[in-house]
């Protein structure tokens, strides 16, 4: 397939409210060229699957604060589940040092904190888009 | 006699400072332009050329009476030190009432109560995952809950802050728990804190209750029952907090703000209450950032504007509605993950500009606060901060010690013009309900959000840890905060366990009021104070709301 | 093409048959996106085209598409039908890049499997964004959804053009917008079918209406029957009366709304193709991919499309 703008889904899964910080990661992500779905915060996992599936996603980004990270497993297992585990994941926010190990053994490919630049995030999205697109590929294959 | 300049030789002035400018960029060689959060410019220094007392009384006046710049109070302060109210959320209710405990006995003068997420969300503790119950917040869900939350506590004498969105369940709780301890109505004091619905689904933060029509109807619903049964409770405050988290300036926050009042004292005109009855219990809740000046000037020229609305807008002829009240938190958006401690240094910066900008109650955060619920240490220090403003510092002694400072006052005035050009914005839009429905409001504050991002990146804008100072030893990990899981999985058994046993009929009886009231033309937040008496949760009623008065949906996305 | 492609696109179009959620996700993006597997994926689908009804709605920023089209979908939901949803947001003019948020306005239908929805930038498509939105309704199509919505933001000229792709063109307009209304003048008044004043609760709305009347009665060309309809979508006042509007012209159009729709289509397939053929010889407006390939890629570029075009309504 000829080469096409990154998609990537920038959501909230839990109860924070607070999204400052993922509208302005969507506006960066656009900025680069991107096309980035955007939610409002408080989205349920099964909506998040569905509209992973329905936009056809590259990369998942999580914005999380307090403890909502802690269900990023759940939605890790829903895509599994709905077949789209080449979709790559990544958290920002605030994650307490002491948990983000077990998020990235879990399948989240990077973690960002305050202090993380839109350079870096940008770069990184980059990059794990084509791993999805190149997962997906192999996926198709088989 | 001290001398009065008001007639300094402006001719003589000039000139003096015309050569000082000389000296001044000979020395300087390149200097940076300096503009404010708001976009204001500030420059080096300030003269009776930008500002002098022959202004004094237009601009200033004493304290107690207009225009108000320098305080609502004859006494402010110095007459009664602010209400030192730290708002408190987390875990069981059990763990709140330790920790409201814990702080009164250390000086805070009142309370308030931060419910869990799932509370925000409009669901009860056996609808949600149980790691996320408590961590930010406490989960209330019924009259029991509330009970033991404030076991212990004077609801009758101490002043209670409900941080509740509509449809104010909680308040519905406390009013329960009222009648229970045979505390008369008119005895509960305190602020509807989260009144402010169009905040929330313009910041985007707890929209998700109701529609913003259906949370419109509740809210002047719930100011005319107050008005009516619960004299002395304020049951509007407007949060400007939430806009200014979210990214807007402090002039926009405070000019949407201000226009956000006036979209709720229309409303309650319209509903048929007369202007003195409500402008007295308006109240307002604010961040206050670390740009010092800023928020002084921010706060002071809001206090003028209001003051001018409540009496050429609404005709109000009682001198307390003319009075901008409001709560004071220190910006949680300023405070850094890297090296946590130094926290405790913008908390203190943020509270003094607090004081100085003359706010009538204030919440200090814990240096760990932007990162989990503050730890009973961090929360101590946070407290210990106001007393040591207020008992060594001395910052209650003197009422609007900055007021006459050239920079403050012409400051002041500057922050006065462009906040009235966010508030015309607002006007021209047919006012704030519809500025929000047209996303007029979003995309200022996202497109603000943005830029400040962009000069921090940039390192226009620096932050000490962050983009500049940075260290590779961390003081001291932050600890975060987890509840018990144990007794939160024992408050969700007894949860159930609680609507298992009691009365069903009454329940039902009470939902089918609020259905009928909702859907008709009746007080809805009247038979939301039922339904709290006869035993319904939270979850239940809001449940019941939104399907009478629709779900909530954030308006607009930039 | 590669027997590989072909093969890989018989696949996804036998899933995509079958009604797998996540091959519809992914047929849209193949297609979305042109070049020769979109091809063989449509040609794979042949004869699966022609069911759906199509319905456009554009209008100004701020007059509340998405929030209406959010009602309409309530509607149409309480009835049991299902609903696809195309959502074009504007593209941002600087990087190429866009936010896709309408779908937040119809977050209510997030957990409903009736419900699918898709949203498209209004980035450069390789042969226009009306090509990849007609054939992105066209893979719905043969997905099996029966009702198809693209929603647009209305005024520029691509938007116009997509309003033409669908069977039903409705125009949305609100009170108070001022300037956005003379840029609904600009062209959208030409195709909307059904006008619709948004917000029809506000005191200025009646206003509005008789303008968009006055506007029709002085318009010139065919006459066509355009009805102007007051709603309010958050009110939900009207919004049903709409809805069985936009029904009732769906079902009046019949069974030839959807050949008709395929023959405009193929007619502007060929139009294009000319263009660019005669851009290529006349070399004085140079069309960028023709540009680029040899005589021999093009001619064989045009056979194959020529080839792809049905004969017949039938098919």
């Amino acid at each position: 397939m000829m080469a096409y703008p990154e998609r990537v889904l920038v959501t909230k899964i839990g109860f924070d409210g607070h999204d400052r910080g993922s509208r302005v990661v969507a506006a960066f992500l656009r900025d680069a060229g991107m096309e980035v779905i955007y939610t409002p915060p408080w989205q349920e996992i099964e909506a998040v699957v569905k509209l992973a599936m329905q936009e056809d996603v590259d990369l998942i980004g999580v914005s999380s604060l307090a403890t909502d990270h802690l269900i990023m497993p759940d939605l890790i297992a829903a895509l599994r589940d709905a077949g789209m585990d080449h979709v790559r994941l990544i958290v920002g926010g605030i994650i307490p040092q002491n948990e983000q190990p077990e998020l990235l053994n879990a399948g989240v490919s990077a973690i960002f904190s305050p202090g993380a630049t839109s350079e870096e995030i940008v770069e990184t999205v980059r990059e794990l888009v084509v791993e999805a697109r190149a997962a997906r590929e192999c996926a198709e294959e088989m | 006699m001290p001398k009065i300049a008001s007639n300094t030789d402006s001719a003589s002035l000039k000139e003096k400072q015309a050569k000082w400018q000389i000296r001044y960029d000979r020395e300087i060689g390149r200097d940076r332009t300096v503009v404010n959060r708001s976009g204001v410019e500030v420059r080096p220094l300030y003269t009776p050329l930008d500002w002098s007392d022959g202004r004094y009384d237009e601009d200033l006046g004493m304290p107690g009476e207009l225009p108000y710049t320098r305080g609502i109070y004859n006494t402010m302060h110095r007459g009664r030190t602010w209400t030192q109210r730290q708002l408190i959320g987390l875990g069981t209710p059990q763990d709140y009432n330790k920790r409201v405990r814990m702080l009164l006995q250390q000086g805070a003068s009142a309370i308030s109560l931060l419910p869990c997420n799932s509370g925000f969300r409009g669901i009860d503790c056996d609808e949600s995952p149980v790691p996320l119950l408590g961590t930010c917040g406490t989960v209330i869900n019924t009259v029991d809950h509330m009970d033991s939350a404030l076991d212990g506590v004077p609801i009758g004498e101490i002043s209670t802050a409900m941080n509740d969105p509509t449809p104010f369940t909680l308040f519905a709780f406390l009013l329960s728990v009222a009648k229970r301890r045979g505390v008369p109505f008119d005895k509960i004091t305190g602020t509807a804190n989260q009144s402010d619905y169009i905040s929330h689904f313009v910041a985007n933060h707890m929209f998700y209750r109701l529609s913003q029509p259906g949370a419109r109807r509740v809210f002047v619903d719930h100011v005319k029952f107050c008005r009516e049964h619960v004299p002395n409770w304020n049951p509007v405050s407007v949060v400007g907090q939430h806009m200014q988290q979210a990214g807007a300036t402090p002039a926009e926050t405070m000019g949407l703000t201000l226009s956000t009042a006036i979209q709720y004292a229309d409303d309650c005109i319209e509903a048929g209450m007369s202007p003195d009855k409500i402008l007295p219990r308006f109240t307002y809740f604010f961040d206050i950032s670390i740009s010092f000046f800023e928020e002084v000037a921010k706060f002071r020229a809001g206090r003028r504007i209001w003051a001018k609305i409540t009496r050429e807008r609404y005709g109000a002829k009682d001198p307390r509605s003319w009075r901008f009240k409001f709560h004071g938190q220190t910006s949680g958006v300023d405070l850094t993950q890297q090296q946590p401690l130094n926290n405790i240094a913008r908390v203190t910066a943020q509270a003094i500009a607090g004081i100085f900008g003359g706010l009538q109650s204030m919440h200090t955060d814990g240096f760990d606060e932007a990162m989990t619920c503050p730890t009973e240490d961090a929360a101590r220090i946070a407290v210990a901060t106001q007393n040591i403003l207020r008992e060594e510092a001395h910052l209650c002694d003197v009422i609007d010690p900055l007021g006459g400072s050239y920079y403050v006052e012409a400051l002041t005035n500057e922050m006065e013009e462009k906040i009235l050009q966010v508030m015309d914005v607002i006007e021209n839009a047919g006012g704030m309900y519809n500025a929000a429905d047209a996303g007029i409001v979003q995309r200022m504050i996202g497109k603000s959000a943005f830029e400040y991002q962009s000069r921090i990146e940039s390192g226009a804008e620096k932050v000490v840890g962050v983009n500049c100072y940075q260290s590779e030893a961390e003081d001291g990990e932050v600890e975060t905060y987890r509840p018990n899981r144990e007794a939160m999985e024992a408050q969700v058994a007894a949860f159930k366990a609680f609507k298992a046993d009691r009365k069903q009929a009454d329940v039902e009886r009470a939902l089918d009021e609020l259905a009928r009231a909702a859907s008709g033309t009746q007080n809805v937040y009247e038979k939301v104070v039922t339904a709290a008496d006869s035993g319904v949760t939270h979850g239940e009623i809001i449940a019941c709301l939104r399907r009478e008065l629709g779900f909530g949906h954030p308006l607009m996305v930039a | 093409m590669s027997s590989d492609g072909k093969i890989r696109a018989e696949a996804l179009a036998e899933r995509l048959r079958k009604g797998d959620p996540l091959a519809l996700g992914q047929a849209l993006t193949v297609v979305e996106n042109g070049g020769s597997n979109a091809l063989a994926l449509t040609e794979a689908l042949a004869g699966a085209f022609g069911k759906a009804r199509i319905v456009g709605f554009t209008g100004p920023p701020g007059a509340g598409k998405s929030t209406l089209l959010d009602a309409l979908i309530h509607e149409w939901r309480r009835e049991g039908r299902p609903v696809a949803v195309l959502a074009v947001d504007p593209v941002s003019p600087i990087s190429g890049g866009a936010v896709l948020g309408d779908r937040t306005r119809m977050g209510a239908h997030s957990l409903d499997d009736g419900v699918f929805i898709r949203s498209v930038s209004a980035r450069g498509h390789l042969g226009g964004l009306c090509e990849a939105a007609h054939d992105m309704a066209d893979i719905m199509d043969a997905a099996g959804w029966p009702l198809i919505l693209i929603e647009t933001v209305g005024a520029g000229q691509s938007e116009t053009e997509i309003a033409q792709v669908a069977d039903l063109s409705v125009v949305i307009a609100a009170p108070g917008l001022g300037d956005e209304l003379q840029a609904i003048k600009a062209g959208i008044l030409e195709i909307g079918d059904l006008l619709v004043v948004n917000k029809g609760d506000r005191d200025d709305a009646g206003e509005t209406a008789q303008h968009l009347e006055a506007m029709l009665s002085l318009r010139s060309g065919a006459k066509r029957d355009v009805s102007v309809l007051r709603v309010s979508a958050t009110t939900g006042s009207g919004v049903s009366r709409l809805k069985d509007e936009i029904d009732h012209r769906l079902e009046a159009a019949g069974v030839a709304a959807g050949a008709d729709r395929k023959r405009k289509r193929n007619a502007r397939k060929m139009a294009l193709a000319i263009h660019r053929v005669a851009s290529r010889i006349s070399a004085g407006i140079p069309d960028e991919d023709i540009g680029a390939m040899k005589p021999e890629e093009l001619d064989h570029v045009i056979e194959r499309w020529l080839a792809s075009l049905p004969t017949g309504v039938e098919d």
